[in-house]
């Protein structure tokens, strides 16, 4: 919590400064501060949630322990929960109404006020439009910013909050602080021409895409766990193409996990990526699909950086992946992961024989 | 050569052409007369094969000569290079001009004396310019048919002169048929052998010049009372003219 | 090409009258060649020019040798083919608008305005959005093209003849369907993999190009080119008023319709491996009858040459300028838009001077 304060981070602070009073003077009401600078206020607990923004709904499970309190979300999140192992932990979430908001996150009132949400979790900086119909039928709208860890930690501590369960939200930053600090500790001395060039695809199929620094929170994390983003030139996200790829010739190449179709085959089996140093060295790898897709900041980042710095350097951290899985997921979800889920999660079975992969291997 | 037999044509109700018959034959050269708005141009066309008839018949061969009153507004190519599309009918779809089908159409421009603006932009021409060039054209088809939309419609008497003095050679030497529709009944006695007269008021009548163009029948058609007057030309042989009576008692 | 345009005068050589004509042409062949040999030697990955040329001449001179290294892949396997679609789509695509400008007597006509455009997107996208890439692909954007261009032909039919007007109405009706079915396609398509697919199809690109999507679409290309260049001499025939071309042995409004078909053609081959690539069938037949004249003899092969030379020059920016690809719609739009606006008005001005 000191830790958090010392961030100088104000969102938090109002979120903590807000409990406070709400501690104080009135038990029940809870007032949150949300990325647009609204206050949300509750009369207790929010019990009915709908999540339009993709990562939440897999975080609001996690916070609430369960799907309970989940009524609604996106179309993606439900399409996440089908083909990662959150669908088999909790068998009825496929049954949550993905009608309330399209895939373009414009909301469907009639589907919105049908679930009768307490609180509706929407995207800040993108428009009055997906909004106010929100506003505009009564319903509470709290409106989150995405796209790098501090962000992750405010909006998963204002939905903590939101719950009731501010012990939960702190427990899993604590968490993140830990693993962060550690990855940071070792890393720290590694001198730039010994990070590898990592480059992250966010789509691979279509067009090709990868992202540079600003705003990248794969960018954020390939820094983190020691590596270089080798498309740092980037400006945003943009489309690029092989020959582009040939010349940043990366030495680590990870794949998205939204394209179902894709797996390591696809670098393997391109006459121009097969030259790759990744390829050459068998350092391809996609991103695991866990409660949440690996790639986007969630509350199992964690998991995906020691994933990550254990691939990128293993000679300094030995962490065992399988065990954190298992602890975080116990955590998290209640559930107990078996030996086939992990290996389900981080493509064990694609791959497998990628380089470092050994270490992950089920004893 | 070509003509219509018993032709009908309606639009709709109204009946534009009704039993209507006449024909060019070689050698012999059509005038088609008649008040605006009774069907001159709907005859020219249906006897082109441009427009369908509702009963009767049509005779005309494959190809022919046509001159239309204006040519395409886009025209941007040059004069020959418009000359030799006269060609086209015998190149069939996928062909291309040769030596010969260019000769053809120098010799078609030097028929009409356009030849010195072989390479000018068609729609750079002057209209009387044009027309030379789109008869050109259809002298180049080689069609011993030659058809004109009102050829003389919008040009001066000097492009009208120079107009009739071609027809009337390419009528000398009787190897082709001519049809024209006109609005003036001294270009029928120019230039052609036999008119068609579109009275507003009754069936059509065909017959040779002598006989149709006379004024009793001109007031008919027009519904102006008209004077045939003899001209002594230049070379001091009589022609024949005719002169509207606007003036009334004064023309008289 | 005709061959004798002069006057063949006694005194006048024959060359002399075509030497402005053959001097044009001589460009066009040395500027594709040139933009053709540069796009071989420039891209993001360094190859340097003299080695890009040995690697292109050794793989000329033996031919079916294996391709192993970096240097050679991203030469012959990356560069080349794209090049080869580039130059092929934009000779096809330029040639489709001459045509379809000459038939229509119409210099601001495309291959939109019959709705074979979007008729090919609606393709595109529906077969994207059931996961179907490659020929099967190409199948569906050419059904797309052709279904769009029959509906129109029902739609155009009336008492038996086509008229241009109804024939660009319809085109504007069915276009505007198939264009509201391409946003339905990509209202429901998802997000995650098939939405990002069809956008980036639709705003176009060579940068998927491979031998094996050379293969896919030349044919049709090439036919469509080759067989809208045995009718150059018919499109001077069919750009006159339909009484005109009628007496002169042409029957427009059938013959109108084996162009279309043509067009249909070209666009589906072009954009099944390549997208929606705007604005060269309007700016480079422009460009070309300044340069050659209207005359569709000379216009169809200057337009072919122009066509590809533009369209490789493009693609060559749109993957060397940056490290992101830039999307071809976008370069060809701001290239072509102010290049046809000064085009236009040289045009008018031009008309004004008569």
């Amino acid at each position: 919590m000191s830790d958090r304060i010392r961030s100088g981070n104000r969102w938090l602070l109002g979120a903590g400064l807000a409990l406070a009073f709400a501690g104080a003077a009135a038990a029940e009401e809870i007032v949150i501060t949300d990325h647009e600078n609204r206050e949300i206020h509750l009369d207790a607990p929010a019990s009915r949630i709908v999540t339009i923004p993709m990562p939440l709904a897999s975080g609001v499970i996690a916070l609430s322990g369960g799907t309970d309190r989940l009524v609604g979300l996106n179309p993606l999140s439900l399409t996440a929960i089908r083909e990662g192992i959150l669908g088999k932990i909790f068998p009825d979430a496929v049954n949550i109404s993905d009608a309330v908001t399209g895939t373009d996150f414009v909301p469907n009132v009639e589907a919105l006020a049908a679930v009768n949400p307490d609180l509706v979790v929407q995207w800040a900086g993108r428009g009055p439009e997906i909004v106010d119909p929100i506003v505009n039928a009564g319903l509470n709208a709290l409106l989150i910013k995405y796209g790098t860890e501090e962000l992750t930690r405010q909006y998963m501590t204002m939905v903590a909050t939101a719950i009731g369960k501010p012990e939960r939200i702190a427990e899993l930053v604590d968490w993140s602080d830990v693993v962060q600090h550690d990855i940071e500790a070792k890393v720290a001395s590694i001198p730039q021409d010994e990070r590898p060039n990592v480059l992250y695809l966010g789509r691979s199929l279509s067009d090709i895409t990868a992202a540079g620094d600003t705003g990248s929170y794969s960018s954020w994390y390939i820094a983190l766990t020691g590596g270089r983003n080798a498309a740092a030139e980037l400006d945003g996200t943009s489309s690029i193409n092989r020959e582009q790829i040939a010349q940043w010739d990366p030495e680590v190449i990870l794949l998205n996990s939204f394209e179902p179709n894709l797996d390591v085959n696809w670098v393997y089996d391109d006459p121009i990526l097969s030259l790759t140093k990744a390829a050459q060295q068998h350092r391809v790898y996609k991103m695991p699909l866990g409660g949440y897709r690996w790639d986007p900041p969630s509350q199992e980042s964690p998991l995906t950086w020691m994933w990550l710095a254990e691939l990128l350097h293993p000679e300094l951290f030995d962490y065992d992946l399988r065990a954190e899985m298992t602890k975080a997921y116990k955590t998290l979800y209640n559930y107990q992961l078996t030996e086939a889920d992990i290996d389900g999660i981080i493509w064990t079975a694609q791959q497998g024989d990628s380089l470092g992969y050994d270490q992950f291997a089920a004893q | 050569m070509i003509g219509l037999t018993n032709a009908v044509v309606r639009f709709g109700n109204r009946c534009v052409l009704d039993q209507l018959s006449f024909s060019a034959e070689r050698g012999r050269s059509l005038a088609i007369l008649g008040p605006n708005g009774r069907g001159k141009t709907t005859a020219l066309r249906a006897m082109l094969g441009f427009q369908a008839l509702a009963a009767g018949t049509r005779t005309a061969p494959a190809v022919v000569g046509y001159v239309p009153q204006y040519a395409s507004s886009n025209q941007s190519y040059k004069v020959l290079d418009a000359v030799v599309m006269g060609r086209a009918a015998g190149l069939g779809l996928f062909g291309q001009p040769s030596a010969r089908d260019i000769a053809a159409a120098r010799d078609a421009l030097e028929q009409v004396g356009a030849l010195r603006f072989a390479k000018e932009r068609f729609d750079r021409l002057s209209g009387g310019e044009r027309q030379l060039v789109l008869l050109a054209r259809a002298l180049a088809t080689g069609s011993k048919v030659l058809v004109l939309d009102e050829p003389g419609s919008a040009l001066d008497l000097n492009n009208q002169a120079r107009l009739l003095r071609l027809l009337s050679a390419l009528r000398a030497p009787r190897d082709r048929a001519i049809v024209f529709t006109t609005h003036d009944p001294n270009h029928a006695l120019a230039a052609a052998d036999d008119a068609l007269l579109m009275l507003p008021d009754g069936p059509a009548l065909f017959g040779p010049v002598a006989e149709t163009i006379v004024p009793e029948l001109l007031e008919r058609l027009y519904g102006v009372p008209m004077r045939l007057v003899n001209l002594i030309g230049e070379d001091g042989t009589g022609q024949n003219a005719v002169l509207p009576a606007f003036a009334g008692r004064r023309a008289a | 090409m005709s061959t004798q345009i002069d006057d063949g005068g006694a005194i006048a050589p024959r060359w002399r009258p075509w030497s402005r004509t053959g001097f044009a042409f001589a460009s066009f062949g040395v500027a594709l060649m040139v933009a053709i040999l540069v796009s071989l030697c420039v891209g993001r990955y360094s190859v340097s020019a003299m080695t890009a040329l040995h690697i292109l001449g050794e793989a000329i001179v033996h031919p079916g040798q294996a391709i192993e290294s970096m240097d050679q892949r991203i030469v012959l396997l990356v560069r080349a083919p794209r090049v080869v679609i580039a130059a092929m789509a934009g000779a096809a695509l330029a040639t489709a608008g001459v045509a379809l400008q000459g038939v229509f007597r119409n210099p601001l006509v495309s291959p939109e305005v019959l709705g074979i455009s979007q008729g090919a997107a609606f393709g595109g996208a529906l077969a994207i959005t059931m996961g179907i890439w490659g020929v099967p692909l190409l199948g569906i954007v050419f059904i797309g093209g052709f279904s769009a261009l029959i509906a129109v032909g029902m739609l155009a039919r009336i008492n038996g003849q086509t008229e241009i007007l109804t024939v660009i109405l319809s085109g504007m009706v069915v276009g505007s369907l198939f264009s509201a079915c391409v946003s339905l396609l990509q209202f429901i398509a998802d997000p995650n993999s098939s939405l990002p697919a069809i956008v980036y199809w639709l705003m176009g690109s060579f940068a998927t190009a491979t031998w094996d999507r050379v293969l896919v679409s030349a044919p049709g290309l090439l036919l469509g080119i080759a067989l809208l260049w045995a009718l150059r001499f018919r499109l001077n025939v069919l750009s006159l008023d339909d009484s005109e071309a009628r007496s002169l042995g042409a029957r427009p409004d059938q013959e109108r319709w084996l162009v279309f078909v043509l067009v249909a053609l070209i666009v589906g081959c072009q954009v099944a491996v390549s997208g929606i690539v705007g604005w060269v069938g309007l700016v480079i037949p422009h460009a070309a009858r300044l340069i050659v004249g209207h005359d569709h003899r000379r216009l169809l092969p200057a337009t072919a040459l122009l066509g590809a030379t533009f369209m490789v020059g493009v693609d060559t920016l749109a993957r060397t300028l940056t490290a992101a690809e830039i999307p071809l719609g976008v370069l060809t739009a701001i290239i072509g838009a102010p290049a046809f606006a000064l085009l236009l008005r040289r045009h008018f001005k031009d008309r004004e001077a008569t």
